[in-house]
């Protein structure tokens, strides 16, 4: 397999403890788990989530130009309770998609593109989850696959304010022409596993983090407003931001992928007690940086998006479509949410409380010198 | 209504699918890409008729007048070959092939078939460039050009730029003859290529890995070139490809025995600089009205572009295509001569060699890369299991661009 690199741990025997829990779960303990894009940010998370829940058997897949420094410290940590092979390798290669997936019964495919063209994102989502759907279905071992996907894919356009978004919301159907290209991987890549799974029975179940946020996580959610125009404009006022800290979302993924009964459905993550856009940046001032914004009310932001996009087009892309009515529904209309499918489906609940997940997040930004 | 397809289907064929959507009297009718899904996505958000994976059934079902090649620069020749030999007009990417003997294969083959080529030295028809050119022209420089000065930068400390190519050893950039400086200086040889009057010009070229890339263990990518380019004596130029000057500049100087002109890609901006001097102390103060007064008129111009939304990122594309379709229907002359593109081909090839030889001396290894031969059976025995050798894939990774 090209620049595939394997580092091995030693595999201990199993605790009676372990055994106990993995009666509720589709696979045993020392059933082979492979997660992609185990470099990024939820990654090392998740596998920290999976050795917690007992599994010894994990393949942590990274591209060769990932940082995987933690996912190493992770390995030496806990080499003596687990095996975890660490590979390298590109997801674009079928041959080393093959190599990523034999043997694999549960795959959690964190791996995702964040291309600012469509091609680019489009490619490192779809082309990739292809790949490794093909070679799983070769493999013919595959019990469950968990899609990674997004808040991002939902449409919010033309429901009333203050409706509940939920996993029955409808997914945005022309993500090509009216959202960004992270969008449209994102929907792509659903609608193939979708289909995968019903032409060739592949179990699959897809979840939707919110906004993951915690230490080492870059500033600012979008959904609370944007600095691009030199000062920080506030567009999200009395929302509440999905929010869901990465050990928690890692916990509720690890759970999708684990728990039995749950083929086919589709899982929000965001965690309890959601702080308004305008909470959460008045504490992100107090206790990392303070930083001047405007609040933008969102009459007036809906006309900026709605003025921004007419002459995007009128001007045939002279600006590019940044700010459109479809974000605005989407990102800054007032919305409500709901995690009660995940916490009764998967008796998820959020091991860190909010209050915990921010103050973590906001010590790690003021520590590395972060602001908006 | 000119048939237009399109090959590989990656973030440069997008650029080229908005550009000709905005042209009267085409139609895309074609996407070919050798991953079925890059072709169907692309298929899907353009007005684009039919999707494909294999170049022979593109151009049997669809039948283009023109078609547009948008994959890795290894594949070029193949693919245009091919194109020319079924009789359609072809755009290639830039770099346009991966040396010299291929570019005269392709234009000696479309002359012989009476069919046109063109090359994506799109940088060449931005508003100043062709405003420069018309200058140039008009006898502003009072003579043949007695200087020039072409800047080409990247900014390879920007993570989106630098990601793809340092960690991925296997990266198709890495294995053209040039590298990273293949992909990218074309733009800014064919600039100083333009004014040139020899076929042949004498080439120095000095190349080296940045403080920055050695620190990260970089070895095989150069990426700070210098190159001094001489027309036996009426002419020279020097280029400066660099990844850590900055600004980064991508900017052209053109001197003459009367004048000169400095364009700014970036700044969409056009100064003339005058060769006389003024007497006494006026030289100190007018000079600084004068420019002031310049870049008061480029801030204008641009804003008068902009409101007749024609400062597109890519306009110099979509006025270089239009030329291009203009010479295939009108029998108008091609918008870049086929002269200058071999021009341009030769000085790479030459800097190339020259940098292959420095590697060896400094390094006792050779550089790795890429020799290909001249015809596309050679090719493909270089890298018989390689995509990049004669694949129709995508051209993927286009922040190197």
């Amino acid at each position: 397999m090209r620049k595939a690199r394997r580092v091995e741990s030693r595999a201990l025997k199993s605790t009676q403890a372990d055994s106990m829990e993995f009666q509720n779960n589709i696979i045993g303990t020392d059933d082979l788990v492979l997660v992609t894009g185990a470099g990024g940010f939820i990654g090392p998370h998740l596998v920290e989530s999976l050795l917690r829940h007992g599994l010894r058997n994990l393949r942590v897949f990274v591209r060769p130009s990932s940082n995987f420094r933690k996912l190493q410290e992770i390995v030496a940590e806990q080499g003596k309770r687990a095996r975890i092979e660490l590979m390298q390798g590109n997801l674009l290669s079928r041959e080393d998609s093959r190599a990523a997936t034999k043997g694999a019964t549960v795959i959690f495919h964190l791996a995702t593109g964040n291309g600012n063209s469509f091609p680019d994102a489009f490619m490192n989502s779809v082309v990739t989850t292809r790949n490794l759907l093909d070679a799983s279905v070769e493999h013919g071992c595959l019990r469950r696959f968990v899609n990674i996907s997004s808040f991002a894919v939902y449409s919010n356009v033309g429901k009333p304010r203050w409706r509940l978004l939920d996993e029955s919301s409808p997914v945005e159907q022309n993500a090509g022409s009216s959202r960004d290209a992270y969008c449209f991987a994102k929907v792509k890549q659903d609608e193939l596993v979708i289909e995968y799974g019903k032409r060739f029975a592949i179990p699959y179940v897809i979840v939707r983090p919110g906004s993951v946020f915690g230490p080492g996580k870059a500033a600012i959610t979008g959904r609370v407003g944007n600095g691009a125009f030199g000062i920080y404009l506030h567009l999200g006022g009395s929302n509440p931001i999905p929010l869901t800290y990465v050990a928690n979302c890692a916990d509720a993924i690890a759970l999708a992928g684990l728990a039995k009964g749950v083929e086919g459905e589709v899982f929000n993550v965001l965690d309890d007690d959601l702080p308004s856009s305008r909470r959460f940046l008045r504490l992100y001032k107090k206790h990392v940086a303070p930083f001047r914004s405007i609040y933008v009310p969102h009459a007036v932001s809906y006309m900026f998006c709605w003025l921004w996009e007419k002459y995007s087009r009128w001007s045939e892309g002279q600006l590019p479509l940044a700010f459109n009515r479809s974000r605005w529904h989407s990102e800054w209309k007032k919305t409500r949410y709901s995690n009660d499918k995940l916490k009764t489906r998967l008796g998820w609940t959020p091991k860190v409380p909010m209050a915990e997940g921010l103050d973590r997040f906001f010590t790690a930004c003021r520590e590395r010198g972060q602001n908006a | 209504m000119l048939k237009v397809a399109l090959i590989g289907c990656g973030k440069i064929a997008d650029v080229h699918a908005s550009q000709i959507k905005k042209i009267e009297g085409c139609e895309i009718v074609g996407a070919c890409d050798n991953e079925p899904l890059m072709a169907r996505q692309l298929c899907e958000r353009f007005p684009v008729r039919q999707a494909f994976t294999s170049l022979d059934a593109l151009l049997d079902q669809s039948r283009p007048d023109v078609v547009h090649v948008t994959t890795p620069p290894a594949s070029h020749f193949e693919i245009a070959k091919r194109c020319l030999e079924r009789g359609c007009h072809v755009y290639v990417e830039k770099p346009f092939t991966v040396n010299v003997q291929q570019a005269e294969m392709l234009i000696t083959l479309a002359n012989q078939r009476s069919l046109k080529l063109t090359v994506g030295h799109d940088d060449q028809f931005t508003p100043v460039a062709r405003k420069m050119r018309s200058l140039v022209q008009s006898g502003y420089l009072g003579g043949p050009p007695v200087h020039m000065e072409s800047y080409y930068c990247y900014n390879l400390t920007d993570d989106r730029y630098a990601r793809a190519l340092l960690g991925d050893r296997g990266h198709w950039v890495r294995r053209l003859p040039g590298k990273l400086l293949h992909n990218v200086i074309s733009h800014g040889i064919a600039r100083i290529a333009e004014f040139l009057s020899t076929d042949s010009p004498h080439v120095i070229a000095h190349g080296f890995a940045s403080q920055l890339l050695k620190g990260i263990g970089e070895d095989e990518i150069v990426d700070e070139l210098r190159v001094i380019v001489s027309d036996r004596g009426k002419t020279t130029a020097y280029f400066t490809f660099s990844s850590q000057l900055r600004p980064s500049l991508h900017n052209f100087r053109i001197f003459g025995r009367k004048n000169g002109i400095v364009i700014d890609r970036d700044q969409e901006t056009l100064l003339k600089l005058r060769g006389a001097r003024f007497k006494s102390y006026a030289e100190i103060f007018i000079p600084p009205v004068n420019f002031a007064l310049q870049y008061l008129k480029n801030l204008a111009t641009n804003a008068k572009t902009f409101a007749s939304r024609d400062l597109h990122m890519k306009s110099g594309m979509e006025h270089l295509i239009t030329r291009f379709y203009a010479a295939i229907r009108e029998g108008q002359p091609v918008p870049i001569p086929y002269r200058e593109i071999i021009l341009t081909a030769r000085i790479m090839d030459k800097v190339f060699e020259q940098l292959a030889v420095e590697h060896l001396v400094d390094t006792g290894t050779a550089w790795d890369i890429v020799r290909p031969t001249a015809t596309a059976d050679s090719l493909h025995a270089i890298h018989p299991s390689s995509q990049l050798a004669v694949g129709v894939n995508t051209k993927t990774d286009e922040h190197l661009r």
